[in-house]
């Protein structure tokens, strides 16, 4: 087995999007500060690219409040379920202590703020070839819904690899797929649960058209994501 | 290689290449002695990379290569030019000198566009090649890509002088550049595979270069025909565009 360097290196990126799941382990055995400053810093800069460019369709201000955004919907959803996490891995078969879970989860999110982040230019391809915000009404909404979707694609692509690579890293440490797969539906439903809601309150991030740019809406505490898909809901089976 | 890890081992090229359609005797990067040749000089890149891709996949793995890439890269800028002149002949005027520019920087600006997301590939299906190896195997897919439009040229020419129709030599330029942008993925896959890439990931990305590099046509119109301004006003997706022009 190889053995990883104590030293931070940046090039390890690799080895987290190749999935070695044997010198993440590694990792895992032992917790290193420089290795939290490489995930949050791979965080802060991945997610924090997207969320700019996300953000760059509606305004350069947009852009700026995307670029806080993106990293925090991330880190704060990672400190809300953590403990939560920690909690799931024992019980469903994995015994494994607090600080490692984090990290676990914390890499999984720093693969996919990198797969995110390796992106970017994509979207901001797209962001530069949709109708702008300055022309007229449906033309503009066309714009907002290219980048909402192409968007919203791209986080489904590097959540769902993101979590391949937690699957396979978790079927090395527990030994027993069933376990990986209980504990990974666990914590996917954790984050998904919080994540969503965080990410509701924290809108917007690409920017209705018909709305001032805002870092939150002023109605942001008022309600929650699923309340109002119920709501929703509700409405489209009533009309 | 990590023997515990849930990852399938990199495949031996030689096992890859009976099971994915290359030549059974595909041996491993440097073991083959023709691979360790040093390349040269400009036209030597240029007959290696079409006679003995594995030479050019193989030194450009090993250290000190800048001029090997920096070759590459002069070769892609002069056949794109060059290519693009031809384009240029269709329209004449200002087209023999913007349809040259559009199509060598569209072309470079694309691969810069696609670069981190093919790392980011590269590294999920598997392979081992480190930042610096994926833009030499980038260069060396733009180098085939171009060398290949050289070939396309006299064709081209030949067609652009008997025609007026602008639809119908954009259909012709295409179809040209996917020909040659197959020839170049290619040589693109087989390198990743010498680099252990064992799935088909890369295949996402091929067709995420094909989308950006396509729209990149429409973003700098007009390249084959003529318009009012040298870049377009408006803008249109590469599919909206081409119904439009073929109605026209």
């Amino acid at each position: 087995m190889n053995s990883t360097s104590s030293t931070f290196d940046p090039s390890q990126t690799g080895i987290l999007l190749r999935g070695q799941t044997a010198e993440i382990a590694g990792w895992i055995d032992r917790w290193e500060t420089k290795r939290v400053w490489y995930c949050l810093a791979a965080i802060f800069a991945g997610a924090g690219l997207f969320g700019a460019v996300v953000g760059e369709w509606r305004s350069p201000l947009q852009a700026f409040y995307g670029g806080i955004k993106f990293p925090l919907v991330i880190l704060l959803t990672t400190a809300g379920t953590a403990f939560l996490n920690g909690m799931l891995a024992p019980l469903l078969g994995l015994n494994i202590k607090f600080r490692q879970s984090l990290l676990i989860i914390l890499l999984s999110h720093t693969i996919a703020a990198i797969i995110l982040g390796g992106f970017s230019p994509i979207l901001l391809f797209v962001v530069c070839n949709a109708p702008s915000i300055q022309i007229s009404s449906s033309a503009s909404w066309a714009g907002h819904s290219i980048v909402l979707v192409v968007e919203v694609g791209l986080i489904a692509f590097a959540g769902i690899l993101a979590n391949v690579r937690l699957r396979q890293l978790l079927d090395l440490l527990s030994g027993s797929p069933p376990v990986s797969k209980r504990i990974t539906f666990a914590w996917l439903g954790a984050n998904l649960f919080l994540g969503a809601q965080i990410s509701w309150l924290l809108r917007p991030f690409v920017g209705s058209p018909e709305l001032p740019v805002e870092f939150l809406r002023s109605n942001a505490f008022q309600g929650n994501f699923y309340e109002t898909v119920f709501l929703a809901l509700k409405n489209l089976f009533n009309s | 290689m990590n023997e515990s890890s849930n990852i399938p081992p990199a495949m031996n090229p030689t096992i890859a290449s009976i099971g994915r359609g290359f030549h059974q005797s595909d041996p491993p990067l440097g073991e083959v002695a023709s691979d360790r040749r040093p390349i040269a000089s400009l036209i030597m890149a240029i007959e290696t990379v079409l006679r003995e891709p594995r030479c050019v996949l193989f030194q450009l793995t090993q250290p000190q290569q800048g001029r090997l890439r920096r070759d590459l890269v002069f070769v892609t800028l002069v056949s794109s030019f060059i290519y693009g002149l031809v384009v240029g002949t269709f329209s004449g005027g200002e087209q023999l000198l913007a349809a040259p520019v559009k199509i060598a920087s569209g072309l470079l600006l694309s691969a810069m566009i696609c670069l981190p997301s093919l790392y980011i590939f590269s590294c999920l299906s598997g392979a081992r090649a480190r930042l610096s190896e994926v833009c030499g195997l980038l260069i060396a897919f733009l180098a085939l890509m171009t060398i290949l439009f050289i070939g396309f040229a006299p064709v081209a020419w030949v067609f652009s002088q008997s025609t007026t129709s602008v639809a119908a030599m954009g259909a012709l330029h295409l179809l040209f550049w996917f020909i040659a942008t197959g020839f170049g993925l290619r040589l693109l896959e087989r390198g990743f595979r010498h680099h252990g890439a064992h799935d088909g990931m890369m295949r996402i990305w091929t067709l995420i270069f094909l989308l950006v590099a396509l729209q990149m046509t429409t973003a700098l119109r007009p390249i084959v025909g003529t318009a009012p301004t040298l870049l377009p006003r408006t803008k249109q997706f590469f599919i909206a565009h081409w119904m439009e022009s073929f109605q026209k």
